[in-house]
């Protein structure tokens, strides 16, 4: 029995479970479950502090009818073992038991899962946890990933690369001085890169992750815009296949998306599927807000890689080097404020 | 599980934290039920972290949907903090200038404990001598503008104690929750200056502060009143009161995740960390989150039991010898007109006046913005650095026929963060983020860079903060047909603009433009002035509010003008006090946090005098 589990503290739990379970109906949020946080410490198995940022901690909470209050829960699933449950213990509010059953396991950073619940003998999915996933055989389980996962999840690697040449006409990161610091940048990282939440950037396609968090963003905290990826990135297949019938959509030129995206923001797509779907300028705006935060956001949702869109900025937006050798001070000094894990170098905050 | 006290308390912000660390000093048995959850800062956690992160996707979530068909929003993207409340569970319903109901993201302070101590700004003045008489003051006036019918002078009220009251109660929330600043050029009376010494501005605000230092000299050449730092609740040196102690570098608490952004150092000074986690270990303290009060009932001239929902959502109840509701001002008014909708006893006792809900306040405020000449690093300052009283002399007031005045005071942490900065492009409130990027398709590729170059670092706003004309037909009611997640009525806001309030803002909105115009002119280059406003000029523009929730449970000397005495207990109750926002019969010039703490410790003396 290995001690790769613990319980986190009664107001932890409490914290993340009224909120969002305790009324009945229709849970709130429910893509935050299982809770994926930090980890600092707590099962004996990683208690050395020098390994803390490579893992996150993954808490299961299971809500008990209030009338009815298993005798036993567990949860089984490929992060730890499959066939022997961990349990899950109740939480106590002011010296009570309430009907909240939670565990915590430790789960390296960048990688994917499934998990089921034991109730009293009976496996079931996660009735809050909207992830799933159907294996081969058919059998449903319960999905999480951890911070910096980077591989596709429900986008299928056609639509992840017709996204990519999407960003690329949006964000500069592809042009001139850009791109020269982008390939040094992740040459820089793949070098030195110890740690594993940088270990799958030289495998992204896109600059620096966009497409990566929205493939994260769309298997949980907006699942509701999946279908709109779905349908309208399927329509401008059909589109670019009709303008280019010789070619893959991923590899036609740069006119071509330049065309589709001036199209897509005028409302007009010749060829567009709009009884499939009515606005592709509704679709570009949503593209929009997913890709600027996919290069900017902390990278722990799968964008701005190894903080690559944050030292983008660092490195545009600099003074003047004041003697030779010398670096000028940048504007924009992110990692003061940030924590080491994340590329910072602040002392004081630990992320 | 204990369930009497002496002092049951709902709400652990700004209007409730000074009561409990008062009484539990003094060693009466308190209970304070928070709705939200605790939120702890990492020093002190089990595992040295906190949830409270420098992460912009904390602050402004993912995306969800309004789903609540009765309201003529219903589909609109929304984007909350994690200490938010989620719209569809419970929203704020407001009616805007087309009579059609809205749901807004505005009027929240935050459901955590702390309340909206944990993600504001810290920008903490004080009110000025004369908000605490505006009757007195313009009773014989005859020059005050926009207000054909009189409702200024009909409708201003002057607080049932004065500024010179409430001082020393100001010096023991500066003191106690741990203000930094400078007394200087402030054109309030400080008995004392228990100020700490503020940080390094950015070096961004120096055109604030030469705009302001010219408007002073253009408004009164003869005697200018200079800028002054703008007091903000974040501590600059170790704090014995609360035994906070600050990072070997205190600069380094300038990091621009400040404005809504829990601090995960407990730098920033909310009621949590300055007032009960200093009392947490007392055996006569009691605080129990995730509890969410849902009535209280009413026996004998008395509020005697508070019901709650535990953090399972059970049903429970709590007796007090008093009862203080302190969950920021919407949300009270509310938890007593649901009491009274339950209650036959409470509500004949709470309604007497028939003023509850009416007088509802937010404030007055706008401002400008431009794009200065260089360029700064805005991702290292706090909330605000400079801060003027130039535009509320009482000369100033008289002379421009106004009723009252604000205070004008630079922002330095807006925009400042890269998504902060997409977001917010055209949009300045809770409501619309996101949409003015997502809109202008050309902003990409060579033109994003260009977008960037032309903002990043570069924009620099001065807000102002002014007292709103009180209308008694501004009020919150239960709505008729929506409710929140536990089948509850929601709050539902009803407020427009006063013409002297359309008035004043304009005029403010012209100060801080000057402000920036003069600044910009004076300190060389090209600058982009990009424009001056108000709120009321928002699409929703009856809904901004700026999270300063103010009256509809106004303090008054007399029963039939007011819903609370002097001492903010609730006329027709021994025993009941409302010691948040709500409790304002004026909105002042400048943000009410510090005044809200200040009346609240006021009222927890005059507590310790009955038990």
């Amino acid at each position: 029995m290995s001690n790769s589990y613990f319980q986190k503290e009664d107001q932890f739990i409490l914290n993340c479970a009224t909120k969002y379970l305790a009324h009945s109906g229709r849970p709130t949020e429910a893509w935050r479950f299982p809770v994926i946080s930090t980890y600092a410490g707590g099962a004996t198995d990683f208690a050395d502090p020098n390994s803390f940022d490579d893992f996150n901690e993954v808490t299961f909470i299971y809500a008990a009818p209030a009338n009815a209050i298993p005798p036993s829960v567990g949860v089984v699933g490929t992060f730890g073992r499959l066939y022997e449950p961990l349990p899950l213990t109740r939480a106590s509010f002011e010296g009570e038991l309430t009907r909240y059953f939670s565990v915590t396991a430790v789960v390296p950073k960048a990688q994917k899962h499934l998990y089921r619940f034991i109730v009293d003998g009976q496996v079931l999915i996660d009735p809050v946890n909207p992830q799933q996933e159907t294996a081969d055989n058919g059998v449903v389980w319960s999905r999480f990933f951890t911070d910096t996962y980077g591989e596709p999840i429900v986008l299928e690697r056609w639509e992840l690369a017709i996204l990519s040449r999407l960003v690329a006409h949006l964000m500069p990161f592809r042009t001139g001085d850009a791109k020269n610091f982008l390939e040094r940048f992740y040459n820089y990282l793949d070098r030195g890169a110890k740690d594993a939440q940088f270990g799958n950037i030289y495998r992204l396609d896109d600059s620096v992750g966009e497409v990566n968090y929205i493939d994260n963003l769309l298997a949980r905290e907006e699942s509701h815009r999946l279908a709109d990826y779905k349908i309208c990135l399927s329509i401008i297949d059909q589109v670019l296949r009709q303008r280019n019938p010789y070619t893959e959509p991923s590899r036609m030129s740069v006119e071509i998306y330049k065309d589709l995206y001036n199209e897509m923001s005028g409302g007009f797509v010749q060829g567009w599927d709009y009884q499939r779907y009515s606005s592709p300028q509704f679709f570009l705006y949503l593209l929009r807000r997913h890709v600027v935060t996919g290069a900017f956001c902390h990278p722990k949702y799968g964008g701005n890689a190894g903080a690559a869109g944050w030292a983008y900025l660092e490195e545009t937006y600099r003074k003047p080097s004041p003697a030779p050798g010398v670096e000028g001070d940048t504007y924009f000094d992110w990692r003061r404020s940030l924590e080491p894990a994340a590329g910072g170098r602040n002392q004081d905050y630990r992320g | 599980m204990q369930n009497q006290f002496d002092v049951v308390i709902i709400g652990s912000g700004a209007g409730g934290a000074p009561i409990a660390h008062e009484l539990a000093k003094k060693g009466k048995s308190v209970l304070v039920l928070e709705k939200g959850p605790l939120i702890r800062p990492q020093y002190q956690t089990p595992n040295g972290r906190s949830e409270f992160k420098r992460d912009e996707l904390i602050a402004s979530g993912p995306e969800k949907i309004l789903s609540l068909p009765q309201v003529a929003n219903n589909g609109v993207s929304y984007y909350s903090s994690h200490v938010e409340p989620d719209l569809n569970d419970e929203p704020h319903v407001y009616r805007d200038r087309d009579g059609q109901d809205r749901a807004t993201l505005e009027g929240y302070t935050a459901q955590v404990v702390g309340g909206g101590t944990q993600l504001y700004g810290g920008v903490s003045f004080r009110f000025s001598e004369t908000d605490f008489k505006l009757r007195s003051f313009n009773e014989d006036r005859n020059d005050i503008r926009e207000d054909p019918n009189g409702d200024v002078k009909r409708e201003a009220r002057d607080w049932p104690f004065t500024y010179d009251d409430l001082e020393p109660y100001y010096t023991k929330t500066e003191e106690l929750i741990g203000i930094n600043g400078t007394v200087a050029n402030q054109l309030k009376r400080f008995s004392r200056d228990v100020y700490q010494p503020p940080l390094s501005t950015n070096g961004i605000s120096e055109f604030a502060k030469r705009g302001m230092e010219l408007l002073a000299r253009q408004i009164n050449p003869a005697q200018p009143i200079d800028p002054y730092r703008t007091p903000l609740a974040v501590i600059t040196r170790d704090h014995a009161p609360s035994g906070r102690k600050v990072p070997a570098d205190p600069e380094s608490a300038k990091t621009s995740y400040v404005n809504r952004y829990g601090d995960p150092l407990g730098l920033k000074s909310s009621t949590w960390v300055s007032l009960l986690a200093p009392i947490q270990d007392l055996p006569n303290f009691t605080i129990r989150c995730n509890c969410m009060a849902t009535r209280i009932t009413y026996e004998n001239g008395r509020a005697n039991r508070v019901f709650y929902l535990d953090p399972s959502g059970q049903e429970r109840s709590v007796e007090g010898k008093i009862i203080v509701v302190a969950c920021s001002g919407i949300e009270s008014i509310r938890l007593l007109k649901l009491s009274a909708a339950l209650d036959p006893g409470f509500d004949t006792a709470i309604n007497h006046s028939g003023l509850l809900g009416a007088y509802f306040m937010t404030h007055c405020f706008g401002g400008a913005s431009a794009r200065m000449p260089d360029r700064f690093d805005k991702s290292v300052a706090l909330d605000a650095d400079w801060a003027t009283d130039c535009c509320s002399t009482t000369d100033f007031l008289r002379s421009n026929g106004l009723w009252a005045g604000g205070a004008l005071y630079n922002n330095t942490s807006d925009e400042a963060l890269p998504l902060s900065l997409f977001r917010t492009m055209g949009a300045q409130d809770l409501d619309t983020l996101w949409r003015g990027f997502m809109q202008s398709t050309g902003v990409r590729g060579e033109a994003l860079m260009s977008y960037l170059d032309d903002n990043f670092g570069r924009g620099l706003s001065v807000s102002f903060m002014a007292n709103q004309v009180p209308q008694r037909s501004n009020r919150i009611e239960l709505h008729p047909t929506v409710k929140d997640k536990w089948g509850r009525p929601v709050a539902h806001i009803l407020k427009t603009w006063h013409s002297h309030d359309i008035y004043l803002m304009d005029l403010y909105a012209e100060c801080a433009g000057r402000v920036l115009r003069l600044g910009g002119q004076a300190l060389g280059g090209s600058f982009v002035f990009e424009g001056q406003g108000a709120s009321y000029m928002a699409e929703n523009g009856l809904a901004r509010i700026a999270n300063h929730i103010l009256g509809g449970a106004r303090m008054g000397t007399d029963p039939a003008d007011s819903v609370l005495d002097k001492f903010c207990r609730a006329w027709q109750f021994d025993n009941l006090y409302v010691t948040d926002g709500s409790a304002m019969p004026t909105s002042g010039s400048g943000n009410p946090t510090n005044t809200i703490e200040a009346n609240s410790f006021r009222v927890a003396d005059h507590l310790l005098t009955r038990i």
